[in-house]
């Protein structure tokens, strides 16, 4: 090794996340929003950092249902992010369409566009449940890599 | 005056970052979260399914009986289930942690079955429901309430009629 660091196991102790909004109600939003931002919950503790371009992005999760109008630009912006990259359903829209399942207006479930690592169900899911998503894909990722 | 404990209390203490995912995570007893089916006091109305949003709940028939399916991951955890189930069949747990990987997504279900069985009375092949036997009166004891079980619909009609009741 001697000089050069090893930056694979550099790169798998921080891994970013970005989130995308595929039409969702803001529920899931506001939850991911508090799972980073207030200290109660930490999401930071796991090595994880919010960023605010896709070609930054390591873990990309994603809420709502995939509209038909905002289907186009989630699919633009998750081809933007570079690979190896894993990604996270959040709440329950993004599964299954959850209330809004068989609505003309709503592409769910999403994994028919998108590969999906990870599931966290909920309407919403608590903080706490979305921090033990991201565990499970940082493991993923690690693998990954 | 809560307001100034609280605030007393946090400029002693601090805020807290919560231990979870590196130790447990704090749960309030009432938190709306997975839900859990017990078949044996299903009376079979299928206002569950009716009543929930999201269409989480199916019932189908089967050759053993009558299944029941919830799939978590369409569960809104409304509540409503439980809110109109006339016998406390199905409940809320508190159990939150439901994320999986997608490999499991199709497992995350609440699988039930209400069996079939064959009437004391007319031999006819029935659903061992639980009998809706709220509103009798007076209402009936242990050994009653096996013997209706134990019916098919008819006789169970049949025999909460011929009942006698003591005056």
């Amino acid at each position: 090794m001697g000089l050069i660091p090893n930056f694979k196991t550099l790169a798998t102790r921080s891994p970013w996340l970005y989130r995308i909004n595929a039409g969702s109600c803001n529920g899931c939003d506001v939850e991911m929003a508090v799972t980073a931002l207030i200290p109660r919950y930490d999401v930071e503790r796991l090595g994880c950092q919010y960023c605010g371009s896709p070609k930054h992005a390591d873990i990309v999760l994603i809420s709502g249902p995939l509209t038909v109008r905002v289907k186009d630009a989630v699919l633009r912006l998750y081809e933007e992010i570079p690979d190896p990259k894993v990604t996270v359903a959040v709440g329950v829209c993004p599964i299954s369409g959850g209330i809004f399942r068989e609505s003309y207006a709503v592409l769910a479930p999403i994994d028919q566009y998108i590969p999906i690592d990870v599931n966290v169900p909920g309407c919403p899911p608590r903080p706490q449940a979305i921090i033990a998503g991201v565990a499970k894909a940082i493991e993923i990722w690690r693998e990954r890599l | 005056m809560n307001f100034l404990t609280l605030f007393a209390r946090n400029l002693r203490t601090g805020p807290q970052t919560e231990a979870f995912p590196l130790g447990p995570a704090f749960t309030p007893e009432k938190l709306r979260g997975r839900i859990v089916f017990n078949a044996e006091n299903c009376e079979g109305c299928r206002i569950c399914e009716r009543v929930c949003p999201a269409g989480a709940i199916k019932f189908a028939k089967s050759p053993d009986g009558m299944t029941f399916d919830c799939w978590h991951n369409t569960c809104v955890f409304c509540g409503n289930c439980e809110f109109y189930c006339p016998t406390d069949a199905i409940h809320q747990t508190n159990d939150w942690n439901l994320a999986h990987v997608q490999a499991d997504k199709f497992a995350m279900v609440e699988h039930g079955l209400i069996p079939n069985m064959k009437c004391s009375d007319c031999g006819a092949t029935a659903l061992n429901t639980a009998p809706m036997v709220k509103n009798v009166k007076p209402p009936l004891s242990e050994a009653e309430l096996g013997e209706v079980r134990s019916r098919c619909p008819k006789c169970r009609a049949k025999y909460l009629k011929n009942r006698k009741v003591p005056s």
